[in-house]
């Protein structure tokens, strides 16, 4: 079934097909590789996503959802932080699937707050098919429970309009520079600019500041601000101000935004600073606490961690995909942009150990999270 | 359950709750009940909220300063020049309350943005060479979007309110001596106070609370109090009894300058 798989997905690359052709034959050929599985699981109703847009994989399971009767019921965050609030303002207890980074679900699980419960993880074969950086990643195991299958990683890259810019500068602080005045967008996220721009700055650990680091690194931002156009709310929204033409280079972006702007005809390239580089995150699924169709989520999960699934997705979002299988099934073109030797190594190497979050509470001169949001909030007053 | 029971259970007990909480602490991801007025004062202390308090209550100002004399011209001419066509004419104005209120920004986003409608145009008439950049991502498209969005809701009830107005009121203040303004402030806005005082506190109250429009067309100043205190109730770095400490300061200053402006509209409308 593989090889058969494996031909046709080949097949389909080599020929001039869509992105969308692409999803909905693999998302087909994945069906049927799942089917099997599912003979005996109690599936059926209703399951209820909240995550980022384009992860809940709606294109990908479009016939494993109406095969199993499953009514899928997403709604999408607005920041990767949101599913606490969430969950804590009445969405306990009605939430199936989420979709946390990295850093928020091990500075939760390391807290001790109560949001992710454990998998059961012989509910989820595929998953035995994930890179080993994955199959035993440190932020999602706590107390050698298991609390997420990783469905795609990548990194913030900066997202250009090619029509205006060769390359990217060597480091963040060269966005100063007056010849980007009205071409920038940055997201509406605290944490990712202020480390990118610690980093940028030579802080030795851009996630652990303390208060005069902070200020530094607000101020380096500062000097960039003039030539900001807008704060995106959203990644989306960023991939609108790009595609609109009214900023031609989003810093702290996501290759995803690359392929909206394919879908809506206009060229976007991705590319880092090379002296500062940028920031490695993984998203995962995860099962919510009092999740009301936990076997719906199983399900849905162990299909989305198929290769042809994950493969799927990874095209879909412009990712790399986290399945070992799914790599030879992913376009050249989009797995030569991630370097995959991290996530073959035990650890996940820089993606293990690189931290964007800074902590929640003090830490002797390190300043708390809320330190950083109050800096982004007199960033943006300013 | 009578209606003022919903309200009290659905609107009263929350704010109750809100309003305690603003005198707890946060502890990492936890709320520490430790009664204290802490959150009070950082807000008193702090000029980042003292800066996005005015400049809330600015943009909540001018929005409604331009949305109520909007409104209250539309539907004069609804009412007394276009008399026939009133009823179509405030079905076309309420046809944009039939889109989301995304769409409506993002609608806006395409009309003032650098390759917009209106940018285009006017470089297609050759007024402009360069796009107007001052168009989008700024105060004024803050305050455009949200005239654009807020004119309907502003335009009911003084609509209503003039209905209860006839031709022979008009015609009685102008044989009396009664010229255009003078009859537009001891007739016409007091005649329709009570609309206008609704247009108002839709036009002011709902500008002053927005934070959605000026985050996607505002740019990078694009920041309300609303903004703070959604930050305060997310996930990392927030805080909940600061969060809501905020909201009740926003809530009493524009409740405070609701009544003060509503009277003085009125006192000015007065002989």
């Amino acid at each position: 079934m593989n090889e058969l798989v494996k031909g046709i997905l080949n097949a389909k690359f080599t020929a001039d097909v869509t992105r969308r052709h692409f999803v909905q034959g693999a998302s087909g050929l994945a069906t049927l590789a799942a089917l099997p599985s599912l003979a005996s699981a109690e599936v059926g109703g209703p399951l209820n996503y909240f995550g980022w847009d384009g992860e809940h994989g709606a294109n990908v399971a479009k016939e494993f959802l109406a095969s199993n009767n499953i009514q899928y019921q997403p709604s999408f965050q607005s920041s990767g932080d949101e599913a606490l609030t969430r969950f804590n303002t009445g969405g306990r207890g009605t939430i199936d699937l989420l979709t946390p980074n990295k850093d928020f679900q091990k500075t939760i699980l390391a807290a001790g707050v109560e949001l992710f419960q454990p998998l059961d993880m012989a509910r989820i074969p595929n998953a035995a098919g994930l890179f080993q950086a994955f199959r035993e990643a440190p932020w999602l195991i706590k107390d050698g429970q298991v609390y997420g299958v990783p469905l795609i990683w990548g990194d913030e890259p900066c997202v250009y309009n090619p029509a205006k810019w060769d390359a990217m500068p060597a480091k963040y602080t060269d966005f100063a520079d007056p010849k980007y005045q009205g071409e920038l967008v940055v997201l509406d996220d605290p944490f990712g600019n202020i480390w990118l721009f610690a980093k940028s700055i030579g802080a030795e650990d851009p996630s652990r500041l303390t208060a005069a680091q902070l200020e530094q690194a607000v101020a380096a931002l500062m000097t960039v601000k003039p030539n900001i156009v807008t704060i995106g709310a959203s990644f989306a929204d960023m991939a609108d101000v790009l595609v609109r033409g009214d900023a031609s280079i989003g810093i702290g972006g996501w290759a995803y935004q690359a392929q909206i702007g394919k879908e809506k005809g206009v060229e976007l390239k991705v590319a880092s600073p090379a002296t500062d580089g940028t920031y490695y995150w993984s998203d995962s699924y995860a099962i919510a606490l009092d999740a009301p169709n936990v076997d719906n989520a199983y399900a849905f999960i162990d299909f989305m961690t198929s290769a042809e699934s994950n493969a799927a997705i990874a095209a879909e979002l412009g990712s790399g995909c986290t399945v070992e299988k799914a790599y030879e099934l992913t376009d050249p073109g989009l797995r030569d942009l991630f370097p995959y030797d991290y996530v073959r190594q035990p650890g996940g190497g820089i993606l293990g150990t690189q931290v964007v979050f800074p902590p929640q509470e003090p830490d002797g001169d390190i300043v708390p999270a809320s330190a950083w949001v109050e800096a982004w909030q007199a960033f943006k007053l300013a | 359950m009578p209606a003022g029971g919903y309200y009290a259970l659905l609107f009263g007990v929350p704010m109750v709750g809100l309003f305690v909480l603003s005198f707890l602490r946060a502890q990492g991801f936890e709320v520490v009940v430790d009664f204290s007025f802490a959150n009070y004062e950082k807000i008193a202390t702090s000029p980042l909220y003292q800066k996005l308090l005015v400049r809330t209550i600015r943009v909540g100002i001018v929005t409604a300063a331009i949305v109520v004399p909007m409104a209250f011209a539309l539907s004069y001419l609804m009412r007394f020049v276009f008399e026939r066509r009133g009823q179509l004419i405030l079905q076309l104005i309420l046809l944009s309350l039939f889109s989301g209120y995304l769409v409506r920004i993002y609608a806006w986003r395409t009309i003032l943005g650098k390759q917009g409608l209106l940018n285009s145009t006017l470089q297609w008439l050759g007024l402009i060479d360069e796009p107007l950049a001052f168009l989008i991502y700024s105060d004024y498209a803050t305050i455009i979007t949200l005239t654009g969005i807020l004119l309907p809701l502003a335009v009911l009830p003084i609509h209503s309110a003039m209905a209860n107005i006839t031709r022979a009121h008009i015609e009685a203040a102008r044989d009396l001596g009664s010229r255009r303004l003078h009859l537009i402030r001891t007739i016409l806005v007091p005649m329709a106070l009570p609309g206008v005082r609704a247009a108002f506190a839709f036009a002011f109250l709902l500008a002053a609370g927005d934070f959605v429009t000026p985050a996607l067309v505002g740019g990078t100043g694009g920041l309300m109090i609303g903004n703070v205190v959604a930050d305060q109730f997310k996930g990392i770095g927030a805080n909940w009894p600061l969060g809501a400490a905020l909201a009740f300061v926003t809530l009493a200053c524009v409740l405070v300058l609701y009544v003060v402006i509503v009277r003085a509209i009125r006192r000015v409308t007065m002989w």
